[in-house]
């Protein structure tokens, strides 16, 4: 890989569910200050892969990973990594929105309380403050946390569940076709949110919109039928792909 | 392309259509017509026994002199049926439905909790399941053998009391509130789990902080039908000799005591005039205990109810 020092590496990874292999054999590295997008038509195993970095696949029955996946170098399936820390430290946004049916601010505050992030109320107040700021809601909901989460318009319910995630100080964040529900106004703001968080936190996303992994990511890794055909600069993938069945992807002829 | 076949114009006044749109109408009006006899018959039912109970228990509650009959309200059972009272019975009741609460329901939540989030799908996992759904099923009396032959036989505890009266009604609630407690957590959609587990909660954190609240409405309906059949049955506590005569209200859980449904069953079963108005009256005092039980799991249910 042309950067040195990933924030998460892959080695070898397959996952399995049951007997089915759902990804084959891949390895690709995440940098730490990249957004790092995983296209690929439906069912290609991507969403599995990345859901495989922070373990969430534990919580399937039947769900097997094989391989290495590290963590700053730490193996996130070593029997000694705490599951609940890595998923504090590797945070996750999901297709749907999917605020807790709660108010505005325990949605943001339950991950900072659950581990004891802040000292008191004042703390909690400007931990909450600073994420919606962060996840550009702030403006739309200062008068009205206390609020259900449940209450807000699509787009700003998955703002605040990017808020919610970066409440706990994550290291990763990883999107899993964050605005795949959204109107296009809403996408536009997760796409102009997800450039201002790039540098801050290392951002994998997963997206079958390739347009949009084109105008967010600085790197692109292609998946087909469950393995990586292609990963590299996201310029050079959409302008230049090396691989046959990229170039027909990216060109609409499937998908 | 290929040429279609050329077609007449759907004709949407004409007689067949017609006809087809009033055999329509006269279906929903059959439908509608039925609904409301079904509902007729049941009401019907509820207001006739509402009635009767009212219309030869209400004496009851007054006494001789045309006041309200305090004697039959703070009493016991007695043999001269001017002199009895629902008291005795209805403390009972009340005993008996504590320790069938405080046990039923937290082991009923806790193994639905274990069952759903917990266990791991297996033959041991299967087993457990059926025999549940089949606990849920078996007659009570066969209960009321099981407590007979386990708490007083083995255990030596206390006959006719509210604890053992308890002990077995729990037994018998338990496997119903399982069943309701997973069926309401199956409903938490999983969107819930995967949004605590991302922000890294534990498993325990997942299910009290966000499951258990979100299915506690569920859980609490199907506690209250166990508890409602629970506070109706019989036949257990015969078994556990809660049939004695009981002429003071019990002091405590382990102290003789009658229930409502069993004085209900003592009383109808006298020879003297004066216990049939007693017995309506006792019918009345449960079935407003009943409403009161429902009432506060109404209460309950609308306050924790939350939409997501």
């Amino acid at each position: 890989m042309s950067k040195t020092n990933p924030k998460m590496t892959a080695r070898n990874v397959s996952v399995f569910y049951g007997d089915k292999k759902a990804v084959d054999d891949v390895s690709i590295d995440v940098g730490r200050e990249h957004v790092t997008a995983f296209i690929g038509p439906s069912g290609c195993g991507k969403s599995t892969f990345l859901r495989a970095f922070n373990r969430m696949n534990d919580t399937i029955a039947n769900a097997r990973v094989e391989g290495r996946i590290e963590l700053d170098g730490e193996d996130v399936y070593a029997s000694k990594m705490d599951v609940v820390q890595l998923r504090a430290r590797v945070g996750m946004v999901f297709q749907k929105p999917n605020p807790f049916p709660k108010s505005i601010y325990e949605n943001v505050a339950y991950g900072p309380r659950i581990h004891g992030l802040a000292a008191g109320k004042a703390e909690m107040d400007e931990i909450v403050e600073r994420s919606l700021k962060r996840a550009g809601l702030w403006e739309e909901v200062k008068d009205r946390l206390a609020e259900s989460g449940t209450a807000l318009s699509g787009g700003q319910q998955q703002r605040l569940c990017i808020a919610r995630a970066i409440a706990v100080d994550p290291e990763v964040i990883l999107m899993d076709e964050p605005a795949s529900a959204l109107d296009p106004i809403a996408t536009a703001k997760i796409e102009e949110l997800i450039h201002e968080l790039r540098g801050r936190y290392a951002i994998v996303i997963v997206t079958h919109n390739m347009q949009q992994a084109a105008r967010v990511s600085q790197r692109t890794a292609f998946f087909h039928l469950g393995s990586l055909v292609e990963y590299g600069d996201t310029t050079e993938i959409f302008t230049n792909p090396k691989a046959t069945r990229t170039k027909d992807y990216i060109t609409g002829r499937y998908g | 392309m290929n040429k279609s076949v050329e077609r007449t114009p759907t004709d949407w006044n004409g007689a067949a259509m017609r006809r087809r749109i009033r055999r329509r109408y006269a279906a929903e009006r059959r439908f509608r017509l039925l609904g409301l006899g079904a509902i007729l018959v049941s009401a019907g039912f509820l207001a006739f026994l509402l009635v009767t109970m009212l219309g030869n228990g209400i004496g009851g509650f007054v006494s001789e002199d045309g006041g309200i009959d305090w004697n039959f309200l703070t009493g016991s059972d007695a043999t001269d049926p001017a002199e009895v009272g629902i008291w005795g019975a209805f403390k009972g009741s009340l005993l008996t439905m504590i320790v069938t609460l405080a046990l039923a329901f937290p082991i009923g939540v806790l193994s639905a909790v274990y069952l759903e989030e917990y266990a791991r799908r297996n033959r041991w996992t299967d087993m457990i399941e059926v025999s549940i759904n089949n606990l849920a099923a078996v007659p009570s009396i066969i209960f009321g053998l099981l407590g007979l032959a386990v708490f007083l036989n083995v255990m030596h505890l206390p006959r006719s009391a509210p604890l053992v009266g308890g002990l077995t009604l729990a037994l018998m609630t338990m496997p119903v509130i399982v069943i309701a407690g997973r069926n309401a957590i199956k409903s938490v959609p999983p969107s819930i789990r995967d949004a605590a587990l991302g922000v890294g909660a534990s498993r325990i954190q997942v299910v009290f902080h966000h499951v258990l609240p979100l299915a506690l409405p569920g859980i609490l309906t199907g506690t209250i039908i166990g508890m409602a059949r629970a506070l109706g049955e019989t036949a257990p506590l015969l078994m556990i000799g809660m049939r004695a005569f009981v002429a003071t209200p019990p002091d405590g859980f382990d102290d003789p005591a009658s229930v409502l449904p069993v004085q209900i069953f003592l009383w109808s079963d006298e020879v003297s005039r004066g216990f049939v108005e007693k017995t309506s009256a006792a019918i009345i005092v449960l079935l407003v205990f009943l409403l009161a039980m429902n009432g506060i799991a109404i209460y309950l249910r609308n306050k924790f109810e939350r939409r997501w």
